[in-house]
């Protein structure tokens, strides 16, 4: 009589996969974070018409408080152009895109610089604003 | 002998799925919390080199703010305006110019404490208006006295 060898059943193990998924979310959440400006406190101007621009690159914030942030990171405004210019790389025109987030009571003193840097730097401006409710 | 039997089991609940909960609820949250995309306005500002040679060439419209004053003419000639009449003003000075965007150039001036909605509010005009901004700054002269 011919004994048959009991064949193993190999299976890889899925219990983990479960904690590795959430680890892997963490890390890119974490790594998201580091350049999220939505903890910056501004007020946007209101204007009557708005066109959607996506999620670009590139962000300036000019807070209440009147800092400047490039990226969510604070910088002086002589660091704009510079900075600028290296998150923006070879970037094609119409992909050079840069967001002013700039508070409605921020003075000319401030963001005009700002816009000359960014205009400088080969970034194109775009205001981000509130649109006008109609009444 | 009367043999009791043991009912105090130890009871656990399944641990192996934890961290699939706790994966959908990250997801959940992030899904919530997604931003939406920003929107705005496309602002064309040309470089202050070409302003300069265009300036060489013919006079520009000129535009100048303050935080409560607003004036519109030609380039060393400016007349005071309110923001109602403001958008006739300037349809008006670039009915007399060509479509060409080099002719369509209003250079805008603003004081150190011209608030940004204002600003973007005189703009916003301009640009409905047809006209081509170029910003004019002030710029930081250091005086020596002797």
């Amino acid at each position: 009589m011919k004994i048959t060898r009991r064949k193993l059943k190999v299976e890889v193990p899925t219990v983990a996969m479960g904690d590795i998924a959430f680890n892997l979310l963490v890390f890119f959440v974490i790594l998201a974070r580091s350049q999220d400006d939505s903890h910056l406190k501004w007020e946007p101007a209101r204007t009557a018409e708005v066109e959607n621009f996506g999620n670009p690159r590139v962000s300036i914030t000019v807070d209440t408080e009147n800092r400047v942030y490039l990226n969510g990171r604070q910088v002086s405004t002589r660091e704009i152009s510079a900075g600028v210019e290296s998150l923006l790389g070879n970037l094609p025109p119409g992909r050079r895109i840069v967001l002013l987030k700039i508070h409605k009571e921020t003075l000319a003193a401030t963001f005009e610089p700002i816009m000359e840097a960014v205009s400088e730097a080969g970034g194109e401006v775009v205001h981000v604003l509130q649109q006008d409710q109609p009444h | 002998m009367k043999i009791r039997r043991n009912t105090n089991l130890l009871i656990e609940p399944p641990a192996v799925a934890t961290g699939d909960i706790a994966f959908n609820l990250l997801v959940f949250f992030l899904v919530c919390a997604s931003s939406q995309p920003d929107s705005g306005r496309r602002q064309e500002l040309p470089r202050s080199e070409q302003e300069k040679h265009q300036k060489q060439e013919k006079k520009n419209i000129e535009v100048s703010m303050g935080r409560t004053t607003l004036s519109i003419g030609e380039e060393g000639n400016l007349v005071e305006t309110t923001l109602t009449d403001f958008p006739s003003r300037i349809r008006q000075s670039l009915s007399t110019r060509s479509a060409a965007k080099e002719d369509r150039i209003v250079v805008v001036r603003s004081t150190k404490d011209t608030p940004y909605e204002r600003w973007i509010t005189v703009t916003g005009m301009i640009e409905s208006a047809g006209g081509v901004i170029t910003l004019q700054l002030q710029e930081e002269q250091e005086i020596l006295i002797p």
